[in-house]
């Protein structure tokens, strides 16, 4: 891994190596050229998946970030070189107001379907794809449900017990006696 | 009106010569969601031009459940209930990349001896998941009697990961730091609890003893069988190439010549410590990828075998704090799981849970490419293609 890394690291200065997981942030302008230049400079022909992270500060399920971001989507995509055990995450940042990224699919076929779970869970779209449509929600569902901003409607109507569970669990305890003497 | 039948007329009839071209339209073939073949809820919605099948479009989102969105309002030890789901075939190996990684952020160096239950319980799954595999696929092409005796070896296997685990198909076992104390060992004292129930090793030395016959056996029922073979053969080849570029992984990707396995690769579990073959197939047809399935049934056997024998003594859990917090950071961990790659992608904030889990499923990728092998199959191939890819809905849509 850390040969790989080194390699990595000449095309792409800002590369880090973090809990074992090479990451390349590249901008969204690049994001064909880079693909393509990793599938055949680096070897990496083996397409994982894609999918897209909603960076917001005000969210209506789940935890805020810690510390204030700028809201934007990152989109990732992951690819691997089977033979030598290298794998990459590829990142890029677009803007909420207008998401919008070229497709994958000429370069790795398989992203269609990956960019089309994006596409209707993020309502990020991908120019060029040859048939962006729902992929999982039913036709005429309204709403793009991984967004921060989207509500889960069963929370609303009845909160999760969930710091219980956390307080209760009889082998953190345990582990917890243990700890003490 | 001419009369046909009248005998000054046949001459001329006879005599005419019939060219007629026959125009047929292109049927619209609908399959499942409910078709049994479907291994779930997939439907396929197919162009048939006379025996011929063209533009098959999968339509998915019929299991659906959203565990993406789930993960993102549960802590972590809640979300392994969760991710046990996915494949419910292999329940168990889709909870150790989750556990890896979360373990990964944390630094948390987990026990020997609960990597080796981990290990061994990852392998039984794979086993079980490939005798429903052996079963079914055999059914779906018209053998009936394979799925009996395949049902009953793999009941031994799952009595076993009940045995450990309490459940059979969705054991929640592993906790972040090790495994779950065992289920169904003596209640005494709180050191006996903590251990594999009486009888393990032996029960599992026979049951492994059995896999190996019933693989032997699979080769002789199924892969002996002239009418398997000649529907088998050379049908639905996949080149090693486009299965990359898809993402095909698993199985699948070794019957096409791709002699890549993330147990060998990786590190996620001791797989380094046993001594084991990776199966690779030829040709990348339906026969080769139900082959790679049935060998792999006998080296996960050995492995389990040879895990048993070495297996360390110690603790099952590491020390842990009482309410996990993982730190701020991101990691992607994959696993080889019985259908191909399976991996987690967790970025953490520091909190009670993860800001966004990116739960990649090995069925997800193998059947992306079915529009693609289907293209110009013909329409009595398109369950046994459909089928030697192995998938579980629960994997697809997640």
């Amino acid at each position: 891994m850390e040969e790989f890394f080194n390699k990595i690291k000449e095309s792409f200065t800002d590369a880090t190596l973090e809990f074992e997981t090479i990451t390349i942030k590249v901008d969204s302008t690049e994001w064909i050229e880079t693909h393509q230049n990793l599938r055949d400079q680096f070897n990496l022909k083996f397409f994982s998946w894609l999918s897209a992270i909603d960076w917001d500060n005000e969210v209506s399920v789940g935890e805020a970030p810690k510390e204030s971001v700028s809201p934007s989507f990152e989109i990732i995509t992951c690819l691997s070189d089977l033979a030598n055990t290298n794998l990459i995450i590829v990142s890029t940042s677009i803007v909420k107001s207008d998401p919008k990224i070229k497709s994958l699919v000429e370069i790795y076929a398989g992203a269609n379907w990956h960019e089309r779970e994006a596409f209707e869970m993020f309502g990020i779209n991908f120019e060029n794809h040859p048939n962006l449509e729902k992929l999982y929600l039913p036709d005429g569902y309204e709403g793009n449900p991984m967004l921060k901003s989207f509500e889960l409607i069963s929370r609303e109507v009845k909160p999760w017990p969930g710091e219980v569970d956390v307080e209760g669990m009889p082998e953190e305890s345990e582990s917890d006696k243990s700890e003490d003497g | 009106m001419v009369n046909a039948l009248d005998p000054q007329n046949i001459n001329s009839f006879s005599e005419a010569s019939v060219s007629v071209e026959i125009e047929t339209e292109d049927m619209t073939l609908n399959i499942g969601p409910q078709h049994p073949s479907t291994h779930g809820v997939l439907r396929l919605v197919a162009k048939v031009d006379g025996e011929k099948v063209h533009d098959v479009k999968p339509v998915l989102g019929y299991m659906h459940r959203g565990y993406e969105k789930l993960a993102e309002v549960r802590t972590y030890p809640q979300i392994t209930t969760l991710v046990n789901r996915i494949d419910w075939v292999a329940g168990f190996s889709n909870e150790i990349p989750f556990i890896t990684g979360a373990e990964r952020l944390m630094e948390i160096e987990v026990p020997e001896r609960a990597k080796h239950i981990r290990l061994i319980l990852t392998e039984m799954a794979r086993i079980s998941s490939h005798f429903v595999f052996n079963g079914a696929y055999a059914l779906e092409v018209g053998a009936l009697t394979p799925i009996f005796y395949a049902m009953e070896d793999r009941e031994r296997v799952l009595d076993l990961i009940e045995s450990v685990t309490g459940g059979r198909f969705h054991p929640n076992f592993n906790r972040i730091g090790g495994v779950k104390p065992a289920a169904g060992a003596g209640p005494t004292t709180k050191k006996d609890i903590q251990d594999l129930p009486a009888g393990f090793y032996r029960d599992t030395k026979v049951a492994m003893q059995k896999v190996i016959e019933a693989a032997d056996q699979f080769q002789n029922l199924i892969g002996g069988n002239e009418v398997f073979k000649k529907r088998t053969k050379n049908v639905g080849v996949l080149t090693a190439e486009t299965a990359e570029a898809f993402g095909v992984s698993g199985p699948i990707l070794r019957a096409s010549g791709v002699k890549s396995d993330l147990r060998t690769q990786t590190d996620y579990l001791p797989y380094d410590q046993f001594e084991y073959d990776i199966p690779v197939g030829e040709n990348g047809d339906c026969y080769d990828r139900w082959d790679v399935r049935v060998k792999e049934m006998v080296e996960s056997a050995k492995i389990v075998l040879q895990a048993i024998d070495s297996m360390p003594s110690g603790p099952l859990q590491a020390k842990v704090p009482k309410v996990i917090k993982v730190p701020k950071g991101r990691t992607y961990v994959r696993a080889e799981n019985p259908k191909g790659e399976m991996g987690y992608y967790i970025v953490s904030d520091g909190g009670l849970g993860p800001y966004r889990l990116k739960v990649r499923t090995a069925s997800f990728s193998n059947i992306s490419i079915l529009p693609n092998m289907l293209e110009g199959a013909l329409l009595p191939d398109l369950i046994a293609i459909m089928g030697s890819l192995d998938f579980v809905l629960g994997d697809v849509d997640r």
